[in-house]
């Protein structure tokens, strides 16, 4: 069997997957939600651009440009995304529809998260790159900084991570609970005091708080370690910029500022060696990729 | 041995513990049958049609369609069927066009195949004038037309068809039926409804539903035969007098019971020892005897009415035998 044999009936076996997941996308970018989102995040990244252009050395300020999508406000966007197409009446116009037909609920089930991580990190992406660009190549009233493109790269993959992961908890609350607006209540009482439920089994760096106080390190992070070179240290600068955007951000959120702990935080002891990529890859990816087998199944046993 | 389409052993679905959708349905549906699924409201026919889609899991029993056991990943069984909901939901963001495109892709048809018969779809359910319009402007009997085209894009043997009449003005339900008669001609047709009128025209086979029991499966003769023989009944033209003189005459036959109906009509009733085409032709030659004229003659009109109800009731008088 030659090879284009081998690619038309991969092709055609892939055929139900791909026009779901296109349908599905352009669903998504006709629907209000998504379209309403896209021109938050625009305006909001532009307020935060503006309020801090001065203020921000580049790490602190990319920082605080993804600070929305790790802790509020976009988080209920992503998980509002991720509940809804295997919830409610959707469920049932879908069991009309598409899985009437010669379609496996898993590889429905996978297309159309696909569709929506695709969706989100496309929203995400497009509007926080040409801010990062802005905010790196412009001349701006501050300090020189050194964030490197590694440490973008990576920043942007971990937020990423943490973005699917939420859609990914959607996806399974909204298999396990029919009703849409019940799996989005429970998932911000889930996801609200994540930091606390984190730290009880001393995994804070797992936090999206804690994140979000590492990105400006990460951000500064070089491709490799030069020998000998000391770690770097979290800045103080960073943990008061860090700081006032949580402040800023307490007026959206429920969240109030903390007072100072007697204890140093978990950032702001010694030496920002606790912080890795790897384990936090791994930490946000094993539980994402668990999610889906777990919502596959909920899915597979539940009726239409 | 006869070639089934559909066969389901003990098929049960209780949903959350409560309510019996499905009792221990046993049901053999022939191949190249248009097969009646018959029941009132919430007897359990959508239910079944859905447990044999895979879109709900059966509670025990098994349910296989040509050979294949049926369940929610059972791709190769939804390849065969074509499926028409009850007043079907479609994305109203779509034209009927990228609709049945987007089906025909989920049953990983070729563009080639695709394009032409998505085209003579179109045509065949009337609705190549609406193919720029979004489905959200569409009436509920353009939806079911479009729901029709739908669940015929991949040409299956096997059409799973729940209440295809609903909702339609009366030339819409005369296509449906024409085209069921036809489609019946080279595929099985499942028809799931409770309107006995399109049962009689179009099944040659029956099941009857009575609260998620099969109570009778079988031919539509079969079904006939299970009521007592009916007569005729003849709408004639002529005085109330004679009319009432004609019946004397034909209740002095034997084994024939004649009275005036409603209207100037007589009601025929024939004994089941007797032949019905003679004991007719008896009563033909009196009515041309008379001074009356024949309007017309219907026979057994509501037989397949009366062998339902006959049947509903029978199942109620079993009480706990059921």
């Amino acid at each position: 069997m030659d090879s284009t044999d081998k690619t038309t009936k991969l092709g055609t076996r892939m055929m139900p997957y791909v026009a779901i997941l296109q349908h599905d996308i352009r669903a998504l970018w006709a629907s209000r939600l998504v379209q309403l989102w896209l021109t938050a995040t625009v305006v909001l990244t532009l307020v935060l651009s503006l309020a801090n252009w001065s203020k921000f050395q580049d790490a602190p300020m990319i920082a605080s440009l993804l600070f929305p999508y790790l802790v509020f406000p976009w988080f209920f966007v992503v998980v509002v995304l991720g509940v809804t197409p295997v919830s409610g009446s959707r469920a049932e116009a879908l069991a009309d529809g598409i899985l009437s037909r010669p379609v496996s609920r898993s590889g429905y089930l996978i297309a159309v998260w696909f569709a929506r991580v695709m969706l989100v990190w496309s929203i995400y992406l497009v509007v926080i790159i040409p801010f990062i660009a802005l905010v790196t190549l412009a001349k701006r009233p501050v300090p020189e900084d050194t964030v490197t493109i590694y440490g973008i790269v990576t920043a942007l993959f971990l937020v990423g991570l943490v973005l699917t992961f939420l859609v990914s908890l959607g996806f399974l609350m909204g298999t396990l609970l029919r009703k849409p607006l019940l799996a989005v209540v429970v998932l911000i009482f889930v996801w609200y005091p994540i930091s606390l439920i984190l730290s009880v089994f001393s995994l804070e760096e797992f936090s999206p708080i804690s994140l979000a106080q590492a990105v400006p390190t990460q951000l500064r992070q070089p491709w490799r370690q030069v020998e000998g070179e000391p770690k770097l240290k979290i800045d103080q600068e960073d943990l008061k910029a860090f700081s006032s955007l949580s402040n800023f951000f307490s007026v959206l959120s429920p969240t109030k500022p903390q007072p100072k702990p007697a204890k140093p935080d978990f950032f702001e002891s010694e030496e920002f060696v606790n912080f890795s990529l790897l384990r936090v890859t791994l930490g946000y990816g094993i539980p994402t990729i668990l999610t889906i087998i777990l919502a596959t199944l909920s899915f597979y046993l539940r009726d239409l | 041995m006869t070639e089934l389409a559909i066969r389901t052993e003990h098929l049960t679905k209780i949903y959350s513990q409560r309510l019996i959708a499905v009792n221990d349905m046993n049901l053999e549906v022939p191949k190249g049958s248009v097969f009646g699924l018959l029941g009132p409201n919430g007897a359990g026919k959508t239910t079944t049609l859905r447990l044999l889609l895979g879109l709900q899991r059966p509670t025990a029993g098994r349910a296989e369609v040509f050979g294949k056991l049926c369940g929610p990943n059972a791709v190769n069984v939804r390849s065969q069927i074509g499926y028409l909901p009850t007043n079907p939901r479609l994305p109203g963001n779509l034209r009927p066009i990228e609709y049945l495109d987007l089906l025909g892709k989920l049953s990983r048809l070729p563009y080639q195949v695709r394009k032409p018969r998505i085209s003579a779809l179109l045509r065949a359910v009337g609705l190549l004038s609406a193919t720029e319009q979004r489905i959200q402007t569409f009436s509920t009997g353009m939806c079911t037309r479009l729901g029709l085209a739908a669940s015929l894009v991949a040409d299956p043997p096997l059409l799973l068809w729940d209440e295809p009449t609903a909702g339609l003005d009366p030339t819409a339900r005369r296509f449906t039926l024409d085209l069921i008669r036809e489609l019946g001609k080279t595929k099985t047709v499942v028809v799931a409804t409770h309107i006995l009128g399109d049962i009689d025209q179009i099944c040659d086979h029956l099941g009857v539903m009575h609260e998620g029991r099969m109570i009778f499966t079988g031919s539509m003769q079969d079904m006939k035969k299970r009521l007592r023989r009916e007569g005729f009944s003849l709408e004639l033209e002529g005085d109330t007098d004679s009319i009432r003189r004609l019946a004397q005459e034909v209740n002095n036959l034997e084994g024939i019971d004649a009275h005036l109906g409603a209207g100037q009509t007589l009601i025929v009733r024939i004994d089941n020892e007797r032949g019905r085409s003679g004991a007719l032709a008896e009563v033909l030659k009196l009515i041309d005897a008379s001074n009356l004229s024949l309007q017309a003659i219907h026979s057994g009109q509501n037989a397949t009415e009366n062998a339902y109800l006959q049947l509903l009731q029978e199942e109620e008088a079993h009480g706990f035998h059921r």
